[in-house]
């Protein structure tokens, strides 16, 4: 037992499992003691449950659906801008560009907001929309590293093979590195699924899961609050497990 | 051995890099000529040896054409013309380049990557089919045709980069250390590799590097140290040619490692030392 506490060692998967269920036993029996009395600061398991029964019974999995859609149509936007962005970014002109979205993921919320609701009336197109200036900058600055990453090598292999310029990006940059589009993007969603959540509380229009722990937050309703972060939680992981498995799954080559 | 010298092949005038403030390379002049030998098919095989940051391999990139040198010229033969003499100035994809870490399409299986490297050839489909499952079949890689540069072994690998070229480039291929980091079965493949090209058509010419001396003098018939010459006593900070050893001259090209070979393989690391 000694070597489970051993910098650097190697264990079965069986005891690996082990270990992730004693950490998850310890957190379950910890909620329980925490919880129980009169003054305590977690909900306890009884409450989350009754919280989420009661969500699910007001159509918890509609909410879901919402979220979900928002998320699906400011990703796929964003990842389009992104993309563009980023492969014209090896062309001397248009790199200038690139790089200044890339540093706008430091303008605030509040600013962009702004002005986005002096342009846009809808408020579904809103939530839209700031998410997808969000995730631009973001995933910009995730795909001009991965950009960066391509060794000089590649490019000289692709240019002995009399590759033209535009031939070595798109067999290089965009055929060549797809997987890591996709890691990219599973490694941005985090940001956006925290931010979805935090736009649907501000723009109250059509619902999901922001809407949701808004409310439940203005009833103090802490067995609800507890029940919906879990349900984000896991919708989260889901799509982060979904689009890992779709890279290994659909990229043989991809060891990253 | 018998043999004349036909075409010049290849033709290096003054060439220099510089980066900045740095000369890399300068006055890099050298001509290679078209090796003939009654009865055999005989392709040339050039080495240039030198010690780490002498500037071996932006001699490579430059003679490729990969990057444009400052000054002076690369000439290669012109073979798409009917003139014997016809020259022309390398571009980028003239001459084939493997770089030593073997670098492919890590998205292309080893079929799609030689496909890839057909694809400006006029030929049929059936006829690229035919001459990629020609080279994988001599060059045993067969078995391993719908496999990832991921999932190939070293050896693989480089023989895969190597055919590229052969099919992409046409005659000249230039290999930055193909040797090193290979095991001894591995260095046996690449030596197999340099003859079937070689004895694959007269002019087809293979230029690499190597820090295995020994190496060099086995299989290069000539034979280029590049290192940092000694001028007025002093010496410079950028890398030129400061020996050619013609090993045909010598009378040691085309045979068997003998005692010959290791005098040479002494007078180069001596050179080397002091450059």
């Amino acid at each position: 037992m000694k070597y489970l506490f051993r910098p650097f060692e190697n264990i079965s998967k069986n005891h690996r499992l082990l270990i992730v269920l004693f950490w998850i036993l310890l957190v379950v029996v910890f909620w329980f003691f925490s919880s129980m009395g009169e003054r305590h600061l977690f909900p306890s398991p009884k409450q989350v449950l009754t919280g989420f029964t009661e969500l699910y019974n007001e159509g918890l999995v509609v909410h879901i659906g919402s979220s979900l859609l928002l998320c699906i149509k400011a990703i796929l936007i964003a990842v389009v801008i992104s993309l563009v962005i980023t492969y014209l970014s090896t062309i001397p002109v248009v790199a200038p560009i690139a790089k200044a979205l890339s540093k706008l993921r430091y303008l605030p919320l509040t600013g962009i907001t702004f002005y986005l609701a002096i342009i846009i009336s809808d408020a579904r197109t809103m939530q839209v929309w700031v998410l997808v200036v969000f995730m631009s900058t973001y995933l910009t600055t995730s795909l001009l590293s991965m950009v960066s990453a391509i060794s000089q090598e590649e490019f000289d292999h692709a240019r002995s093979l009399q590759c033209s310029r535009w031939e070595v990006l798109w067999e290089v940059v965009v055929k060549g590195r797809i997987d890591h589009v996709i890691e990219v993007i599973r490694q941005n969603l985090a940001i956006v699924w925290m931010m979805l959540v935090t736009v649907e509380s501000i723009l109250v229009a059509a619902g999901g899961l922001g809407f949701l722990i808004k409310n439940s937050d203005k009833f103090m309703n802490h067995g609800r609050i507890i029940a919906l972060q879990i349900v984000i939680l896991l919708v989260g992981l889901s799509i982060d497990f979904a689009l890992d498995y779709l890279r290994k799954a659909f990229f043989r080559y991809s060891k990253i | 051995m018998n043999y004349n010298t036909h075409n010049t092949l290849l033709y290096v005038e003054d060439l220099s890099v510089v980066y900045g403030d740095k000369t890399v390379i300068k006055d890099v002049n050298f001509v290679e000529k078209d090796v003939v030998r009654e009865g055999n098919v005989t392709g040339q095989v050039i080495a240039f040896v030198g010690r780490s940051g002498r500037g071996k391999s932006t001699l490579f990139r430059a003679m490729t054409g990969l990057i444009k040198p400052t000054t002076g010229k690369v000439l290669i033969a012109d073979t798409t013309t009917a003139s014997e003499n016809d020259a022309k100035e390398v571009n980028e994809g003239d001459i084939g380049f493997v770089d030593q870490k073997y670098t492919l399409f890590r998205n292309k299986t080893v079929y799609e990557a030689l496909l890839f490297a057909l694809r400006k050839k006029e030929m049929t489909k059936e006829e690229k089919h035919t001459t990629i499952m020609s080279y994988l079949t001599d060059w045993g890689l067969a078995q391993a045709k719908d496999q990832y540069p991921c999932e190939l072994s070293g050896g693989q690998r480089q023989r895969t980069a190597v055919i590229e070229q052969i099919l992409c480039s046409g005659h000249y291929m230039v290999l930055d250390e193909p040797f090193s980091g290979l095991d001894v079965g591995n260095i046996e493949d690449v030596k197999k590799a340099f003859n079937l090209i070689t004895s694959s058509h007269e002019f087809n010419t293979i230029i690499y590097s190597t820090h295995d001396i020994e190496l060099a003098v086995e299989l290069a018939d000539s034979i280029y140290v590049i290192g940092y010459p000694t001028i007025d006593g002093k010496k410079a900070d950028y890398g030129t040619i400061v020996k050619h050893i013609d090993m045909k001259e010598l009378n040691l090209a085309w045979k068997d490692f003998g005692l010959d070979h290791i005098e040479v393989v002494k007078q180069i690391k001596a050179t080397m030392l002091n450059s």
